[in-house]
């Protein structure tokens, strides 16, 4: 039998699912509106892109959403993994406030977004703070994992050769607990874009939420496949950037 | 002159679950000199780790009047300038390669990259593992690894190097041929080695000295001089009849170490530091 690379195994399935798309929404009498054929999802996106479509200030809309994932993933990122230090930096602190931590946790986060757009109105801020709220938990919870999975002998070693706090730290407990930091940050990554796009859905404004709800409620449905394909691919882009530098960093 | 000497060393904790006073060494005086091998043995649980860990500098004891001086200077912490520790396990940084895995050791002093470099490649030779100085942790053998680290510990290149049984995890062939090497290595270096195991055949091939640690309480049963000549056969009659003698002594330590276990009375745990 020849060999067959995975990569071109996953090319060939994802070729074969969208040409069965393509030929059964030819083929079927299932109506336009419900559902489009890759080829002209395919369209809409070059024709998004070149603003070419009727789908209203695409670049600013989408620069907006941007701009959300950024900084909601920057400060989940920044405060997730200073919270996952301060957590696993003492037994006390850890204890007494994990549980409250899990409780938040559990909660659908959901049902506070219209709290948020209450106390914050309607701009960037209350769907960036949503983000960070839905990401953050993951980040937290790994953070603290991994530096209390870090060998007690590596400390040790550390002490015995006359290595004081601050450089333990920077040469063994963050390098030790890198792998599983950064684990934590691809899901909060995940997590922080899913609760952006939320926040953006339910209270329609501006971003590439608006534009999807737009086009959904005008039924222009090969827009609206073309716009979560943009969508997806943003998240994607992001996704691919954590599988980079894990690579570089992970061994 | 006594390089290490400790004297009158006790080790207690208080054990809130039972709440007695739970005794790991007992009034423990032993002291080496200079280019001494000295093996510290006895049952598991008789606290020989631990004596190596408050030598090391690494484990408060009870405090006066027990002291433990190097150099005839009190140790109040770890000083890797006198000190080198090896552990049980290599405690390799599985995100270093071989040879910056030795520069670790090095990087907590007032050294060049380029002496550290020099250093590190100097003991990599000694050990005869320089083609393997880019190698990560995980492509080596647990024997390898563990000369990986003891090159870690002779780069410091203190006068005193401590061993917690650094071939306890070996199967017994890497154990033996380690053993050659280290002793071929304190011949060549001239350095204090204090040396922890419950091998009876490991104490006899390695050590100069032997002190034979009672079951817990911990405390120093006898103090034998091995004077066997080196190169040292396993299984000669006089390596046999050495062997004799020290379990003569131990036999009786380990059977309480033993008992004590079956009762499961010996589930103490020590308080972390």
């Amino acid at each position: 039998m020849p060999r067959i690379s995975p990569a071109v195994a996953r090319a060939a399935i994802v070729l074969c699912i969208l040409a069965v798309w393509e030929i059964t929404t030819h083929l079927s009498s299932a109506s336009r509106i419900l559902i489009a054929p890759p080829s002209e999802i395919f369209w809409q996106v070059v024709n998004i892109l070149a603003t070419t479509s009727n789908v209203p200030k695409f670049y600013p809309n989408a620069w907006i959403t941007i701009q959300e994932f950024i900084g909601a993933f920057v400060i989940t990122a920044a405060l997730g993994v200073a919270l996952g230090f301060l957590f696993a930096s003492s037994k006390l602190i850890g204890d007494a406030f994990e549980p409250i931590l899990l409780v938040l946790y559990a909660i659908p986060k959901v049902i506070l977004y219209p709290l948020f757009v209450l106390m914050l109105g309607i701009g960037m801020v209350p769907k960036i703070i949503f983000g960070i709220t839905v990401g953050i938990f993951v980040v937290i919870f790994n953070t603290s994992a991994a530096v209390r999975q870090i060998d007690p002998d590596y400390v040790k070693l550390a002490y015995s050769l006359g290595y004081g706090r601050l450089m333990t730290f920077f040469k063994i407990i963050l390098p030790a607990a890198a792998p599983t930091i950064l684990a934590g940050l691809r899901l909060g990554f995940g997590y922080t874009v899913i609760g952006v796009m939320a926040a953006e859905l339910l209270v329609v404004t501006d971003g590439l939420g608006s534009l999807i709800d737009w086009a959904s409620f005008n039924y222009y449905t090969p827009q609206l496949y073309g716009l979560i394909f943009i969508t997806l691919t943003i998240g994607v882009a992001g996704n691919s950037l954590f599988s980079v530098l894990e690579r570089r960093w992970v061994r | 002159m006594a390089i290490i000497e400790a004297t009158s060393i006790r080790k207690s904790f208080f054990d809130a679950a039972t709440g007695r006073e739970t005794v790991i060494l007992d009034n423990i005086s032993i002291s080496a000199t200079e280019n001494d091998f000295l093996i510290l043995l006895g049952p598991s649980g008789s606290g020989k780790s631990t004596f190596l860990n408050i030598i090391a500098g690494l484990t408060p004891h009870n405090g006066a009047p027990g002291q433990v001086r190097v150099h005839g200077q009190p140790v109040l912490g770890p000083n890797p300038k006198l000190i080198a520790y090896m552990f049980q396990d290599s405690v390799l940084l599985p995100w270093r390669t071989v040879i910056k895995n030795i520069e670790f050791g090095l990087e907590a002093q007032p050294l060049s990259k380029e002496q550290r470099r020099k250093r590190a490649l100097k003991y990599l030779d000694m050990v005869g593992l320089r083609d393997f100085a880019d190698y990560y942790p995980r492509q080596l053998s647990g024997g390898m690894a563990q000369r990986v680290a003891l090159c870690r510990a002779l780069a410091l290149e203190t006068d005193i190097i401590l061993m917690d049984e650094p071939f306890g995890a070996l199967d017994e062939q890497s154990r033996i041929i380690l053993g050659d090497e280290l002793v071929q290595i304190w011949r060549k270096i001239r350095r204090t080695f204090v040396f922890v195991t419950h091998s009876l055949t490991e104490a006899v091939y390695l050590g100069e000295r032997i002190a034979v640690f009672t079951a817990r309480p911990g405390k120093i049963k006898t103090e034998i001089k091995n004077d066997l000549c080196r190169p040292r056969a396993i299984g000669s009659p006089e390596f046999n009849r050495m062997v004799d003698t020290l379990w003569a002594h131990l036999k009786e330590e380990s059977i309480t170490a033993l008992n004590r276990e079956k009762a499961g009375e010996d589930r103490i745990a020590l308080p972390k530091e």
